[in-house]
């Protein structure tokens, strides 16, 4: 594990997200055109005869068939990517996969590095560990470009500067791109985009080494498969001497035609396309005769955590294809942004990630960042049961005497009640006759302004509260009518 | 064989608990030689329609010759429509015709290149995609570094979905090139509050040539 983790301090984070105005501002614009995106994303899927439930369904077998079989279809990816000429190399950690790719580089004179995204260049620490060793790594897909600028982690797996307004990047473009900056507003950003064209085009020619991620690799071929919109990932995968893919282990799909399958749902998914810009399948290096591509090609393929949750109850989460779909259908990543998680990972995929691949004890707020309300396993094009995975958290939190004494005392009173009706009952009506006590008649009818026992639920609003009888008796005296 | 392919490995090993790897590694390797395809689209009734209306969509822009000798005539029209000199980068593939009055340079571009023409490979009507091949013949960068990126396309190389393109990759080919890149329209980004741009970092202008009816 590598790459500090700030998961421990989600509950501190959420306040301070809760009253930036301008982070609010910022969700609050982007979350109906990401759900509008996919609903579009889906009826196209419709148009064209195909079953969303169904389409899951194949892709849901696809990736549990990689799964099953993982080591076996790695050492089948691994052969055919060295027979078309890559080198492959394996990495524990981050920190290892880091140091492997800051070796390479140091050893082939490379100064300059564009990267196109790579979550896992997150996991590892990647940019920390090239700036340290005095290589300059660029990124250049456009939102990473801008958090780069910011010096901030990415706060969504596919769009990565959505919680920053164009006030912000400008002053971000103006500073960097040594200018004064200007008034814009939504009809400058084509020409900010451009700006940002003109300046990642002269890295891009200058680079000796470009870094991707791969969405996945294809053991059939031994191909790294990139999915951009850009086309920085061509750039950075055609241009520079060198192409480094850093990926995890569990990103391998068997064939062609699984791949086909994948993409009917991974841009619908992720941001309502039929199909994103630029889907290159990248295998081996420049071939004889050819005029462009890299000379050398190096997977650097990362377990950081995955190995260890094959054959568990956590294996689906491996499943993921990194969409980000449960994220855009998140109450609470929108209420809260990305960056209140504290790791790579946000939303309800990172919840369930951060915990397993940093350590159950530095996360223990992330299995409870949920409402329970299941959209995004409802979204999930691989069918992951994200809720059913949080609670699973909950209880290995349980098991491992993680959570609060009070919390735990708490639970097994409740647990010893529901076991016990009689006492229940007795319970039950005490507590609305305490309740309809605390609370105060007015217009609205009654309502409790501050209560003592738990006196979050009232700072913000009043707790109605019932006739101070149980549903109990309230039952059984209308029955004697 | 490192330390870290052999922890990993291990890992891999135990949490499976399924052993002998060379017998299932067999039984994969042999279920690779016939693929299955995954749920299919409708098949469109009209192939050609259904690629131009989707690479419409896309925002290309495209424009239908009878035969391949109207080609040049039809680049020379669109290029004086966008106010553009008669001059461009094309793939070597290209270099047997007659191009009349452009000025071509055959060859990989380079970023002084402002128009890059090339063939495909072929073309997939459920997306509107071109599948192109890097090669000698063929150079990647044709259809990355220039601002306009000029595609010709043979109807009757238009497959119906990704499955049919790479059927006949494996026909025709046998082996996947060093890059294959479906291309899908002018290069885009939404990373700025989240309104879409045309012209991130590869062509902004994908203007598309069909040849043939």
């Amino acid at each position: 594990m590598s790459g500090a983790s700030q998961a421990m301090h989600f509950k501190a984070r959420a306040g301070d997200k809760l009253a930036d105005r301008i982070l609010q501002g910022a969700l609050k614009k982007a979350q109906p055109l990401f759900t509008a995106k996919r609903r579009k994303g889906m009826a196209s899927l419709a148009a064209d005869g195909l079953d969303f439930a169904a389409m899951r369904a194949a892709a849901q077998a696809i990736r549990q068939r990689v799964l099953d079989d993982l080591d076996v279809w790695l050492e089948i990816f691994e052969a055919r990517a060295v027979a078309a000429g890559a080198e492959v190399l394996w990495a524990r950690d981050g920190a290892e996969a880091a140091r492997l790719i800051v070796e390479l580089a140091q050893r082939e004179g490379v100064r300059t590095v564009t990267k196109s995204k790579s979550m896992l260049s997150e996991e590892a620490g990647l940019n920390a560990a090239l700036t340290a060793a005095g290589i300059r790594p660029v990124e250049t897909d456009l939102g990473e470009y801008i958090v780069q600028l910011a010096q901030e982690p990415p706060s969504h797996i596919i769009a990565p500067a959505v919680h920053k307004t164009i006030a912000q990047v400008e002053a971000l473009f103006a500073e960097a791109h040594g200018r004064p900056q200007l008034a814009r507003t939504s009809a400058d950003i084509p020409k900010m985009a451009d700006e940002a064209r003109q300046v990642l085009r002269r890295d891009f020619l200058a680079a000796d080494m470009g870094i991707s991620g791969a969405n996945f690799l294809i053991a059939e071929t031994g191909s790294a498969a990139l999915v951009t919109n850009e086309g920085n990932g061509r750039m950075v995968t055609t241009l520079p001497r060198l192409h480094v893919v850093l990926t995890g282990i569990e990103k391998i799909v068997p064939t062609l035609e699984d791949f086909a399958t994948l993409m009917r749902l991974l841009p619908r998914s992720a941001t309502g396309q039929d199909i994103s810009n630029y889907v290159s399948l990248l295998t081996g290096s420049r071939r004889d005769g050819d005029l462009d591509g890299p000379q050398k090609t190096v997977f650097v393929l990362v377990d950081n955590g995955r190995a260890g949750l094959l054959g568990g109850a956590f294996e689906p989460m491996l499943r993921c294809i990194r969409c980000g779909a449960c994220m855009n259908h998140c109450p609470v990543y929108f209420a809260l942004g990305g960056h209140a998680y504290g790791w790579v990972y946000p939303g309800p995929m990172g919840s369930v990630l951060t915990p397993l691949y940093t350590g159950l004890e530095n996360a223990l707020d992330l299995p409870h960042a949920s409402t329970g309300c299941n959209q995004c396993g409802s979204v999930c094009p691989v069918g992951i049961p994200l809720p059913d995975l949080l609670h699973g958290l909950r209880e290995a939190q349980n098991a491992r005497g993680l959570r609060p004494p009070g919390e735990r005392l708490t639970m097994r009173l409740w647990g010893w009640l529901a076991r016990h009706p009689r006492s229940y009952r007795l319970l039950i009506r005490l507590a609305a006759r305490y309740l309809h006590w605390l609370g105060d008649d007015d217009a609205a009818g009654r309502r409790i302004r501050i209560f003592g026992l738990a006196p979050a639920w009232t700072a913000g609003r009043d707790l109605p509260v019932g006739p101070g009888r149980s549903f109990f008796e309230q039952y059984a005296a209308r029955k004697r009518d | 064989m490192s330390d870290a392919r052999a922890a990993i490995f291990g890992q891999l090993r135990a949490g499976l608990g399924k052993g002998d790897a060379t017998a299932r590694r067999a039984a994969l390797e042999a279920a690779l030689a016939q693929p299955p395809r995954g749920p299919q689209p409708q098949r469109p009734a009209d192939l050609a329609a259904r690629f131009r209306g989707r690479a419409e969509a896309l925002s290309s822009t495209v424009d239908a010759v009878a035969a391949r000798a109207d080609v040049p005539a039809a680049v020379l029209r669109y290029l004086g429509a966008r106010g553009l000199p008669p001059q461009a980068v094309a793939t070597p593939e290209l270099a047997g015709a007659d191009w009349g009055a452009l000025s071509l340079r055959f060859a990989a571009a380079v970023d002084a290149d402002s128009v890059g023409i090339s063939g495909c490979f072929c073309a997939i009507a459920e997306t509107g995609s071109l599948m192109l091949l890097s090669a000698p013949e063929t150079p990647a960068t044709v259809s990355l570094l220039p601002e306009t990126h000029i595609a010709l396309v043979d109807v009757h190389r238009i497959v119906p979905t990704m499955e049919d393109a790479f059927a006949l990759l494996r026909t025709e080919r046998g082996r996947l090139p060093r890059a294959v890149n479906f291309v899908s329209g002018p290069s885009r980004t939404g990373d700025i509050e989240q309104t879409i741009v045309l012209g991130a970092h590869g062509p902004r202008h994908v203007h598309l040539i069909l040849i043939g009816s």
